[in-house]
């Protein structure tokens, strides 16, 4: 359906015309968003930011002064509650600039000289566990909101390869084998990176359910999200693993608020301008009237060299 | 039940009261060219001041107090006919118009002069197909439903869309009628043209608000459209070239005088003209898009009293899609399958019945292949439907009409496949819903005396929602998804209810009369739409035991009156309708797969209403004719799941709408059209917000349907030249040059749409580019018109 949509977006837009207008969009709210993960082995960790006006400045400094500190966070496992710690770019531990700049999406040597925080904690005793349920709190200007995700069992890959795609030899998409539990709901996010690189990319379209092969076994084919970051890759080699790459595969489960968020968001994203779509709010599973979420990630890691 | 002891009170008391000598003159009146019946011909008795309108059949019945009587029979476009006749006994007569050859010269809009102001309809409004033709057209294409736009408490969805709102009622409320064929899709190419063919068509009526208890169905309105019946004395041929179709029709008798054919066919050639730009060797080659369509009516009459009726109609469309370097292809059929059978008896000259079988299928299909996964999708809707109707014409005071209407429904709102390789994903069961839709209803329009009259009407009808079925029952963390099965004929939820039917009208001095109106209707079948604009992806959905009746009224009261010598007819009309029961899908639904799912599981419901006034000019012959529409009018929703349960205006709320539309028949060779249009912009939710999660930049909407689009307004012209009607020939006998009608005639259609280039707004889209760390992000509002100044050509033909 949403390939319909697009296909009829096209079609229009390839015989009208577009210009840019100023025009009245009432209904301004100023809401608090949080953006907090926690998974398996990992400690918690939650940014928080306000939303923005639609015509306001978009500079890196509106950017940059949409995030929030001074909340008062917690997490709690049912039996634990850890209040979590302010982290700010210019106080960071040693060796977790990386880290924190795949976070902010700001590069580490510029990131240093910021003044950007995020909540989380260096008591093991939260880090991520299957199984158990993580309930957020925050706290901020009077108001609190409220949120509980699961880290559910993680699901392995039957098998991973590669093959080389149609004529080429030296490039191809990587495969995989999936035995869906017929059992149980179960939704997916599928990450990647080369060997040896500090983070995680997220290929196009990552988060998927098991709605339409609950229970089956089958195979299917990802892009590699890094070869559009690479400059000196010509286009028509865009999208393939070459022949000899090392890749880490990251397969992590979610429970279906986490995935329902992650779903209407790349909707929203793919979607965004097209008249054939529906206008889609994010369905956030944070209570307490703030946008984002709060996510519970069990991932499944396996290591794929592309060779036949 | 108190209200129909009144009702049948009051005729008892109105028959004894009218109760005299007198005697039935009926018949059929047909145009003597073609033999085709005249729909609202006027019979009209001038010494009495009494009269009947031809049927859709051409039927009359008209009985009045013995004695003679000169009578007038009046049909648009023809010269009058009048005959003097003593009525001692009942007699049947029937009358062919138009055989004098000499066709009137002003173009006549309505035939039936006054009749705005003396019949009981309130918010109907009838268009001649012959007026139609004359306006301008989009890329040459005469279009019924964009006619019936630019009427008074009608608009459109969208610049070019099909889709019609009226009166604040959403275009799934508007029952649309071909030959009695409920249509479930008018529109080809996403909306831009109509599925009337108009050279298939002989007539357009609208009915806006008053709807008579023989309808029903649907909230707002009734768009009826009859189709030609063929000429049944002599062979005939037509058609058009167009921009981006043509077409061709074919008439003639299967027997003289007792009966007709007509075929007629369309076809776009966008995608014969696409070939040309797209060479074999493009990745693209293989897309483009077409339609067609073809109606066909047969109608044979069996014995004075008995003809039969059928009509067909079927069209598709076609779009395919395709892109060899991604090994990406497309295939999107849609259209629509109509038939009716029709069977008109006549009991005795005062007793008319028409039993009518009909068959309605709507069909949409999208495929997709990629590498080695399919994808399939298919909706739609089948009819079954049978009903009954009999019209009793015991006096010129009454006119009486009851019937049965029973439709089987079969809904198919989506069915998904999906493969990959060897292997089929479980998309589930087809989703199937079946329903049993039934109605029975009696009406009569009476004169209470020489200034009131009314017509009265009830319907009730009924609905039964039956298996099989499965009811999907979503679970949450805690809950699994359950299901519960219904067999074969197994009642999941019944639905009935009465719907009353009142209008009247109240003559005052100089050709004037107040009307007023009040309806209420049950509606058993909805339309769902994700987008902004209508789609052929739109899912019609039954009532189920979640998704409840639409039900609704009406309430209407207008003052009419007609200025020299009804050469102008003027309207004031103000309305108030109440609606319940309206669905939406829920915020951020994404409908589609569906997978051990039903769609009503996302769905949400709520009310709306609308009110307005509308002023109505028209002048209706003359060399110039047309008319100003003005329409104020406000429409809100309240849906407690959907904009925080507060109430927000409709995608359509419009608070302006004008509309000017003329014809100018300078001789017999240059006719010329106009229309303007001018409307306040259509609603729409647009973010108002932005924030940023994982990176990803994201959008918060706004208040729902809070922005408004920039004001619509549109110029269109049109010219037509006819070739000479006549040539010149000389008499073989007397060697004299002599003038004779020409067989083969033709005429060029000429026309302009947005003569002066409005960019109007088609939708808006909140853009956004760039990168925050390189300081060119950028948020902006685009908006896209589709289409600019487009003139167009049509050559027409006949012969």
């Amino acid at each position: 359906m949403k390939n319909l949509f697009f296909l009829t977006f096209l079609l229009l837009t390839a015989v009208s015309c577009t210009k840019e207008v100023e025009i009245d969009i009432p209904g301004y709210k100023d809401l608090l968003v949080i953006d907090g993960s926690i998974e398996t082995g990992q400690p918690p960790i939650v940014l928080l930011s306000s939303t923005n006006d639609i015509y306001s400045e978009t500079n890196l400094q509106a950017y940059l002064d949409g995030f929030i500190s001074g909340a008062t966070v917690t997490v709690s496992d049912g039996t634990t509650t850890i209040l979590l710690e302010e982290l700010c770019t210019d106080n960071l531990p040693a060796g977790t600039e990386e880290i924190a700049a795949a976070i902010f999406g700001i590069p580490a040597a510029e990131l240093v000289n910021l003044h950007l925080c995020a909540y989380t904690t260096f008591n093991t005793a939260m880090f991520g566990q299957v199984g158990k349920t993580y309930d957020l709190t925050v706290t901020y200007e009077g108001k609190t909101y409220t949120s509980t995700t699961q880290i559910v069992q993680p699901t392995a890959l039957v098998e991973t390869y590669w093959k080389p795609e149609g004529s080429l030899t030296d490039y191809g998409y990587s495969w995989a084998k999936l035995a869906d539990n017929g059992s149980q709901y179960d939704a997916y996010r599928w990450e990647v990176k080369y060997l040896g690189a500090p983070v995680f990319k997220k290929t196009f379209n990552p988060f998927f359910d098991d709605d339409f092969f609950n229970g089956l076994t089958f195979e299917f084919a990802y892009e590699n999200p890094m070869s559009f970051d690479d400059p000196n890759l010509p286009d028509e080699f865009k999208a393939f693993y070459k022949k000899q790459d090392t890749v880490v595969i990251k397969l992590s489960k979610m429970d279906r608020d986490a995935f329902s968020f992650m779903e209407k968001k790349y909707v929203q994203m793919y979607s965004a301008g097209n008249p054939f779509a529906t206008p889609t709010n994010i369905p956030t599973n944070i209570k307490g009237g703030a946008l984002g979420a709060w996510a519970g990630y069990s991932p499944w890691y396996d290591t794929l060299i592309c060779v036949e | 039940m108190k209200i129909l002891l009144h009702f049948l009170f009051f005729l008892f008391v109105t028959f004894s009261v009218f109760s005299q000598e007198k005697f039935t003159i009926s018949g059929y009146v047909t145009d003597g060219r073609s033999g085709e019946a005249m729909i609202g011909a006027k019979v009209f008795v001038p010494s009495i001041s009494q009269g009947a309108l031809t049927n859709t059949y051409g039927f009359y019945s008209l009985t009045i107090p013995t004695g003679n009587y000169s009578i007038e029979f009046r049909a648009t476009g023809l010269n009058t006919k009048a005959v003097t006749i003593d009525l001692t006994k009942d007699i049947v007569f029937d009358m062919e118009l138009g055989t004098d050859l000499q066709e009137i010269q002003e173009v006549e809009v309505s035939a039936k002069r006054g009749e705005n102001i003396n019949s009981t309809k309130i918010g109907q409004i009838e268009l001649q197909i012959d007026q139609i033709k004359t306006l301008p057209a989009f890329m040459g294409e005469v279009d019924v439903i964009k006619t019936i736009q630019l009427l008074p408490g009608v608009s459109s969805v969208s610049e070019g869309g099909q889709g019609f709102y009226v009166r604040g009622g959403g275009p799934d409320q508007n029952l649309v009628l071909l030959d009695e064929g409920v249509v479930y899709n008018a529109a080809h190419l996403f909306g831009f043209f109509s599925v009337f063919n108009v050279d298939a068509v002989k007539s357009v009526n609208l009915i806006k608000g008053g709807m008579p208890a023989n309808y029903g169905g649907r909230m707002s309105s009734v768009l009826e459209v009859n189709m030609n019946e063929g000429n049944n004395k002599k062979f005939k041929f037509k058609g058009g070239i167009g921009a981006i179709s043509s077409r061709l029709t074919i008439e003639g008798p299967l027997k003289k005088d007792r009966g007709s054919f007509v075929v007629s066919g369309r076809r776009t050639y966008i995608d014969v003209l696409m070939k040309a730009f797209i060479p074999d060797t493009s990745p693209f080659s293989g897309s483009g898009y077409y339609f067609y369509d073809l109606n066909l009516k047969l109608n044979y009459k069996l014995t004075d009293k008995d003809r039969i009726y059928l009509s067909g109609y079927y069209g598709k469309d076609m779009f395919t899609f395709g892109n060899k370097e991604d090994d990406f292809k497309v295939d999107m059929p849609w259209g629509n399958g109509i038939a009716a059978l029709r069977w008109n008896h006549l009991f005795t000259n005062k007793l008319f019945m028409n039993v009518t079988a009909t068959f309605s299928d709507y069909m949409f299909s999208f495929g997709s292949e990629q590498d080695q996964f399919r994808f399939a999708l298919k909706s739609g809707i089948r009819d079954y439907g049978a009903k009954v109707d009999f019209s009793y014409f015991p006096n010129t005071r009454h006119k009486i009409k009851w019937g049965v209407d029973y439709i089987y429904h079969s809904f198919t709102p989506t069915s998904v496949s999906a493969e990959v390789d060897s292997v089929v994903f479980d998309t589930g069961e087809a989703q199937r819903l079946f329903g049993h839709e039934t109605a029975a209803y009696v009406l009569d329009d009476f004169d209470v005396n020489e200034k009131l009259r009314i017509n009265f009407g009830l319907r009730y009808s009924t609905y039964a929602h039956t298996g099989p079925f499965t009811r999907y029952i979503k679970g949450d963390l805690s809950t699994p998804d359950t299901s519960i099965q219904y067999s074969n004929g197994d009642l999941i939820k019944f639905y009935h209810g009465l719907e009353p039917r009142i209008s009247f009208r109240y003559l005052l001095p100089d050709k004037s009369s107040i009307k007023g109106g009040y309806s209420y209707n049950y509606q058993y079948v909805h339309l769902t739409s994700l987008s902004a604009v209508s789609l052929p992806t739109d899912i019609w959905y039954p009532s189920t035991d979640k998704v409840k009746p639409q039900s609704g009224y009406q309430a209407s009261l207008g003052y009419f009156r007609n200025f020299k010598d009804d050469k102008y007819e003027t309207s004031v009309e103000v309305y108030y309708k109440g609606m319940n029961n309206l669905i939406e899908f829920q915020e951020g639904a994404l409908p589609g797969d569906n997978v051990n799912d039903n769609t009503d599981n996302i769905l949400v419901f709520g009310k709306g209403w609308s009110y307005g006034v509308e002023l109505f000019i028209k002048r209706t012959y003359g060399k110039l004719t047309g008319w100003i529409g003005y329409t104020w009018s406000k429409t809100e929703r309240k849906f407690p799941d959907l904009n925080e349960g507060k109430i927000y205006p409709a995608k359509y709320d419009r608070r302006h709408d004008l509309s000017v539309v003329a014809g100018y028949k300078l001789n017999d060779r240059w006719t010329f059209g106009a229309s303007f249009i001018f409307a306040t912009g259509n609603t729409l939710t647009l973010p108002s917000s932005w924030y940023v999660q994982e990176q990803s930049l994201l959008f918060n909407y706004g208040d729902r349907n809070s922005t408004r689009m920039a004001p619509y307004h549109r110029l269109d012209l049109s010219a037509t030249w006819y070739d000479k009607a006549y040539k010149t020939k000389t008499d073989k006998i007397t060697g004299e040059e002599i003038e004779v009608k020409k067989r083969f005639r033709s005429n060029w259609s000429f026309s302009v749409y947005n003569v002066y280039n409005r960019a109007n707004p088609f939708f808006l889209y909140v853009d956004n580019d760039g990168n925050f760390l390189s300081g060119d992000f950028k948020i902006t509002v685009k908006q896209v018109t589709l289409f600019p100044i487009i003139p167009s050509v049509t050559w027409n033909f006949e012969f």
